[in-house]
């Protein structure tokens, strides 16, 4: 990868969250960006806990000038009955290791005036890699309406492109956290890249990876690979894998490097009620409609459909035992 | 003897003189709204020896449930046997309403604007859902149903009588999109959308189900070589259906940019009678009725054990066409269509 002179100016949105661990330190390794936040949301676990493993993390990786600012605790629709996935990341949400809490604090600002005010201070130029539920990203929008266009770029995690959810055979865990929040995201008109798990799903770190990385003396890795018994263990039971979706490393580096992953173009709709409630239903113009629809007139997005998946476990494992 | 049953040998003739094979062939009820390609459909199912249609039962959709009455009857009257009893259906999906027509697509007859005259034979004087009961609990076990739109009449089948679903051999249902784009808009196929709380019912009924959606029936289509051949034909109905086909292909045109016509009854047909020719998978299929994926249907592929319950837990699995044999359908198709 070449490395462009200025390095790209992210904030990652997250809930971590062992795999949104994995991305943050992936990121934090990788010389094509630079990490200027972290904002946090529920999710994985409750948006306080999001916090304060936000801050453990960056502590641990000697990157505590970095800001994190706090997401909110509650949906766009002020909805505080939450589906948190303790059973696949464990209580603490980093694979129950009961890690000591963080020296450092977070800053002032919400999530959302953090988003705004970095998307202001460099219009244009930052992306935003959002990794849970997209309640901040929807906040942001909410509280400037210009943050759709001054933010370079959102790169998110979410939706089931043609296939079944992982909450349910209908929904993503990130959309169906807040369908709300997602159908104005992928409405906003902002630059959007989508990348759900039709595409994760084809990256796994195997068993056998897992034995390498633990056999490096890369820092990462051997932080990592003390969290990681619990997500592996969730995927044995849930899917009969033998190893595990790395989700969020997949979309940062769909963030860091475009060309790992191809894209189609169309319009996003989030269901937001119902049995399919967190349903993504992606209309690429293939077909004309008889009748205005839902989809009609409504700016489009980008939704990746084919990833080089050998190509981001490399990088991801890489990076992690080099540091 | 009810000369229904018994007569195995030597099948016997059909109303219209096609000679029946050996075997016995299958009861059928057809669940229609004529409709162009309802009406290939039909005409080819009174052609094909392996079936027996008992009757058809008309529903809204390409037309209006009275004008798909009509022209059922008509259908009937055409093919030589005017005496297949045509129930009536529902004017409207279960809550009620005016039904979406799809007059744009069928022309405002329903067979292309070609304005045939009133047929003689009146309706059967019991309810589409009447007939479907009574069929059923008359023949348990041998009766399938092949239904081409809206499941309304099946859905009060089903409610009229409990034991309905364990009834009925088979059903045959034209409807969804599975894992693809809908035709009425992103999310929705146009049976379902016409009566989702119907199809909803009837797909977690515990029937014996196979849905065959338009992520396989549009993948054959008759080009205009086909449609061509078609009018050349010594088919019996040749020249017929491809009067009936000429404002069903321009619409094509237009809305898909296909030049030809997409075969979503008569593909449905032939998972009937030639279940040899898809492929399925199993698993269990609900309908959304609420917001602005009404009439989604989203099958569970059972590729992932669900930490608790869901909408899709603790239903029965009915069989979904997950790939077609594109040429021997159409080929099927076209040899039926265009047998003297």
């Amino acid at each position: 990868m070449a490395i462009p002179a200025e390095p790209k100016k992210i904030i990652i949105d997250t809930d971590p969250g062992i795999d949104d661990a994995m991305a943050i330190f992936v990121a934090l390794r990788s010389p094509e960006v630079e990490v200027i936040g972290l904002t946090t949301i529920y999710g994985n676990v409750y948006t306080t806990l999001a916090t304060r493993n936000a801050l453990h993390l960056l502590e641990v990786a000697g990157r505590t000038d970095i800001p994190v600012a706090e997401g909110s605790h509650v949906t766009i629709t002020k909805g505080t009955k939450l589906r948190i996935a303790d059973f696949v990341h464990g209580a603490d949400g980093l694979g129950n290791q009961n890690f000591p809490p963080p020296q450092g604090k977070k800053i002032d600002k919400s999530a959302a005036e953090f988003l705004v005010e970095q998307a202001n201070l460099y219009p244009g130029k930052v992306t935003v890699v959002a990794l849970g539920p997209l309640t901040n990203i929807a906040l942001a929008l909410e509280l400037d309406p210009s943050f759709a266009k001054n933010v370079g770029q959102v790169v998110l995690l979410g939706g089931a492109f043609a296939v079944n959810g992982n909450v349910n055979p209908a929904a993503e865990a990130n959309i169906f956290g807040d369908p709300d929040a997602a159908d104005i995201v992928f409405t906003s008109g902002a630059d959007i890249l989508a990348v759900g798990i039709n595409v994760t799903h084809q990256v796994v770190l195997t068993d056998a990876d897992r034995e390498k990385l633990e056999n490096s003396s890369g820092k990462f890795a051997q932080y990592l690979c003390k969290i990681l018994n619990v997500y592996f263990a969730y995927h044995h039971e849930a899917y009969s894998t033998k190893g595990v979706y790395l989700h969020d490393p997949a979309a940062i580096l769909a963030a860091i490097n475009p060309s790992l992953v191809t894209y189609t173009e169309g319009v996003v709709r989030v269901q937001i009620t119902g049995i399919t409630r967190g349903l993504t239903v992606l209309y690429n113009k293939q077909k004309r409609f008889g009748e205005v629809t839902e989809w009609s007139d409504k700016p489009t997005v980008k939704v990746a459909v084919t990833v080089d998946a050998p190509a981001i476990v490399k990088l991801v494992m890489d990076r992690l035992m080099d540091s | 003897m009810d000369d229904h049953v018994g007569v195995v040998d030597d099948g016997g003739i059909n109303c219209n003189g096609v000679l029946a094979p050996p075997s016995l062939p299958q009861k059928l009820i057809i669940d229609t709204d004529p409709g162009i390609d309802d009406s290939m459909a039909i005409l080819m199912a009174f052609q094909t020896p392996e079936v027996e249609i008992i009757g058809l039962t008309t529903i809204f959709g390409n037309v209006t449930t009275e004008d798909a009455t009509r022209n059922a009857l008509l259908l009937c009257e055409i093919t030589g046997c005017p005496d297949v009893p045509v129930a009536e259906g529902s004017p409207e999906p279960l809550k009620g309403g005016r039904p979406r027509v799809a007059d744009f697509v069928h022309g405002s007859d329903g067979l292309g604007n070609i304005f045939l005259p009133t047929p003689k034979a009146k309706k059967y004087e019991k309810s589409a859902s009447e007939f479907l009961v009574e069929k059923v609990s008359e023949y348990p076990g041998e009766v399938s149903i092949l239904a081409l739109g809206p499941l309304t009449n099946l859905a009060l089948a089903i409610k009229r009588d409990s034991s309905f679903a364990s009834k009925v051999k088979k059903i045959v249902v034209l409807g969804g999109s599975f894992f693809a784009l809908g035709n009425v808009n992103p999310a929705a196929e146009a049976n379902i959308y016409g009566d989702p709380e119907a199809a909803d019912v009837v797909f977690t009924s515990g029937a014996d189900i196979v849905v065959v959606g338009i992520n396989i029936t549009t993948q054959v289509k008759m080009t205009d070589d086909d449609l061509l051949q078609l009018k050349q034909s010594k088919g019996k109905h040749g020249q017929l259906l491809s009067n009936m086909c000429k404002f069903y292909r321009d619409w094509h045109v237009n809305s898909d940019g296909v030049y030809g016509i997409f075969l979503h009854d008569p593909v449905s047909f032939v998972a009937l009678v030639r279940p040899d020719l898809f492929t399925y998978k199993k698993g269990v299929v609900r309908v959304e009725t609420q917001g602005i994926c009404v009439g989604h249907t989203l099958m569970d592929q059972g590729l992932k054990r669900w930490n608790g319950s869901n909408p899709w837990t603790g239903y029965s699995p009915v069989s979904v066409a997950w790939t077609v044999n594109v040429d021997e359908v159409l080929d099927y198709i076209k040899e039926q269509l265009m047998k003297p």
